[in-house]
């Protein structure tokens, strides 16, 4: 660990932690620009640095893009992120109260200790975590994979059945190409550029930028009065009561975190309802109250770090995000999972040096330049989508210098946008096309070690726990529709 | 067309479309050769992929089919965007299509067709006036040049 902050900080390589997590910032803190999008259209640009410097840059972004969006949730009650919605429930009325400054002090801060807390974890588990995932074969690895879409399909929000298609559409378009088993083209129908099937980073930029300017461009964007910080951010010492609620949110989305397909969001709504539940005040939350933007901006910097211990530990991405983080480990050449850690311990150790590192770049960035950084709502945005869909087209292209990249993203572009029209939620659709390969891979192994056996599963404890969990996944929302029925009769009978 | 009408119609589409993604992936399946070095061989997850597909898709035409009937309100019609416009999202798309045409099949400068898209695409999100078009023209410009020098200079990579 001594030596991946030692190498995190070469000039090269702060240098790119420090331009990640000031773009993130910035990003963040546009609405409707994601840390997703910026990772996805920065990635091209990674392709000739080191590995060590390409992973900085990427979880700068990804730190700088979720804390940049509470400024305009306070501000503006426009969340950057979707990570930040919670944080307009208190942090909006506070800005409209004059207390604007004081808001955004404690958002930094909790995002900060949220992300070190979470980082204490972060460090703590993930070689362990990995040492223990050593002992997984390919059945479990299979039932693994399946338990994480399945999660992440059936806890999106919306249908279950569309989440569900969502994640089986994403499998069925990673599947045309050279089948690498057996070194046969697989569904190309006769066409020569299909051999190489659909390229993870055009998919990605088509799904999830291109869509999503086509979508923001149809919707006009009012900005409303926005009260701008005027002096400097106020912390003070009697603030150290605050330090069980940040503590609370750091462990809950630093847990939430860890399960796939349950974002920032989600682990921010959890913190903040625990915070109120507990409170001896629960009233004053929505009016302006000082732990509930605590416990929103603790919890969704937090799930980060939660979200990364099974990225690098197993190579299970939890959300979007993390898939685009495979994809440039592995233009690396570098396998994301337990033997990372065997393999390429620079950059196992140096994702969670880098993750503390940008915390605190975030901390001083934020703390002295939100003024400026708040400003940059004011940028038309017009001018500002044409020119990300420049950087999409000149990105896609930049992979393999082929413009029949570019297509396939446009294509994608208006898959997702079709896809979020019919409600099919996008994060399924992706993650089920980075995880196709190898879900076919591990389960071919599997068969191939047991001669075509499916009952050795049985004899598999952690296989068979983690096909359990994804069942029980898919079951739980009758099974609790059921209980909250049963529950009611009760009520009903005198 | 209210809400629920446009839902519905929307998940028939969906579901029709799954079906035909299905029925692809089945027929490829079937020309596949038989597994010979391993028990699973090479058809065998685009026909289970192919299979749920058919029927997730059937489940989404009878659920909606059976809304529609009922009269009962799509989940989660609310959740539409207000006051969008499509026709502004559409003209996004076609300039991003003929760019990529001028760029792959007319081989139009990078340098001449960036400035064009960034101006075309700018004035059908913002408002259309001199001023703007020429700002978005100068902004097409800078963006071009700056990305032609990183391109060729760092990736080695020629554009257009």
């Amino acid at each position: 660990m001594i030596d991946a902050f030692l190498l995190l900080f070469a000039p090269t390589n702060l240098l790119f932690l420090f331009i990640g997590t000031s773009l993130g910032i910035v990003v963040g803190a546009i609405p409707g620009l994601t840390a997703t999008m910026l990772i996805a259209l920065t990635l091209p640009l990674t392709f000739n640095m080191e590995p060590v410097s390409a992973v900085t840059l990427l979880i700068g972004e990804y730190v700088g893009g979720i804390s940049g969006g509470l400024i305009m949730a306070i501000l503006l009650r426009m969340p950057g992120t979707p990570a930040s919605i919670v944080t307009t429930f208190d942090g909006y009325p506070m800005a409209q109260s004059g207390r604007a400054e004081r808001a955004l002090a404690l958002g930094i801060m909790a995002s900060v200790v949220g992300g070190i807390i979470s980082w204490g974890f972060l460090a703590g588990m993930s070689p362990a975590l990995a040492r223990f995932a050593l002992k997984f074969g390919p059945w479990e690895y299979f039932t693994l994979v399946l338990m994480a879409l399945v999660m992440l399909a059936v806890l999106s929000q919306g249908s279950i059945v569309k989440g569900l298609l969502g994640a089986a559409l994403g499998m069925a378009f990673a599947l045309p190409g050279i089948d690498n088993s057996i070194g046969q083209a697989r569904l190309t129908f006769g066409s020569d550029a299909m051999l190489s099937g659909f390229g993870l980073l055009p998919v990605l930029i088509g799904a999830f930028a291109i869509s999503q300017i086509l979508r923001d461009s149809a919707t006009p964007q009012n900005i409303g009065k926005m009260e701008l910080p005027k002096r400097h951010l106020p912390i003070y010492r009697r603030d150290i009561a605050y330090a069980p609620g940040l503590l609370r949110g750091s462990v809950i989305g630093t847990w939430i975190g860890l399960l796939p397909g349950i974002g920032g969001n989600i682990a921010a709504l959890v913190s903040y309802s625990t915070e109120k539940q507990i409170s001896r005040e629960p009233e004053k939350f929505g009016t302006g109250h000082e732990p509930g933007v605590i416990a929103a901006e603790s919890a969704n910097n937090a799930a980060i770090g939660g979200a990364l211990i099974p990225l690098i530990t197993m190579g299970i991405p939890g959300s979007v995000t993390e898939a685009i983080l495979i994809g440039a480990l592995t233009i690396h050449n570098l396998q994301p999972g337990p033997l990372l850690f065997q393999n390429a311990p620079e950059i196992a150790y140096g994702i969670i040096a880098a993750y503390l590192v940008a915390n605190v770049l975030m901390l001083m960035l934020m703390w002295g330049l939100v003024r400026y950084i708040a400003q940059i709502v004011r940028l038309p945005r017009s001018g500002l989508m044409a020119g990300i869909l420049v950087f999409c087209v000149t990105g896609s292209y930049a992979v393999n210098s082929s413009f029949t990249d570019v297509w396939v993203m446009i294509g994608f572009g208006v898959i997702g946008l079709g896809l979020e029209y019919c409600r099919v939620p996008l994060g399924p659709f992706v993650i089920g096309f980075v995880l196709s390969p190898i879900a076919e891979e591990q389960l071919r192994a599997s068969l191939m070690m047991s001669d075509g056996d499916f009952t050795e599963i049985l004899y598999r404890p952690y296989a068979l726990v983690f096909l359990a969990l994804a069942a029980l996944t898919v079951a739980w929302p009758a099974i609790a529709r059921r209980i909250g029925a049963r529950g009611a009769l009760r009520k009903d009978i005198p | 067309m209210d809400d629920r009408t446009r839902a519905t119609l929307a998940d028939l589409a969906l579901a029709g479309l799954t079906f035909s993604g299905a029925a692809v992936l089945l027929v490829g399946a079937a020309s596949l050769p038989p597994p010979r070095f391993e028990p699973l061989g090479s058809a065998a997850l685009p026909r289970i992929l192919g299979s749920i597909l058919f029927l997730f898709a059937a489940i989404i035409a009878i659920t909606a089919i059976r809304r529609a009937s009922n009269g009962k309100p799509a989940p989660t019609a609310k959740a539409t965007v207000p006051k969008a416009d499509p026709k502004r999202g559409a003209l996004v798309l076609a300039a991003l299509i003929i760019y990529a045409f001028m760029l792959d099949v007319l081989r139009v400068p990078f340098l001449v067709a960036t400035p064009l898209f960034v101006t075309a695409t700018g004035l059908s999100i913002g408002a259309r006036s001199w001023r703007n078009l020429a700002a978005f023209a100068v902004l097409g410009l800078i963006l071009a040049g700056g990305i032609s020098v990183v391109l060729e200079r760092f990736l080695y990579v020629r554009i257009g």
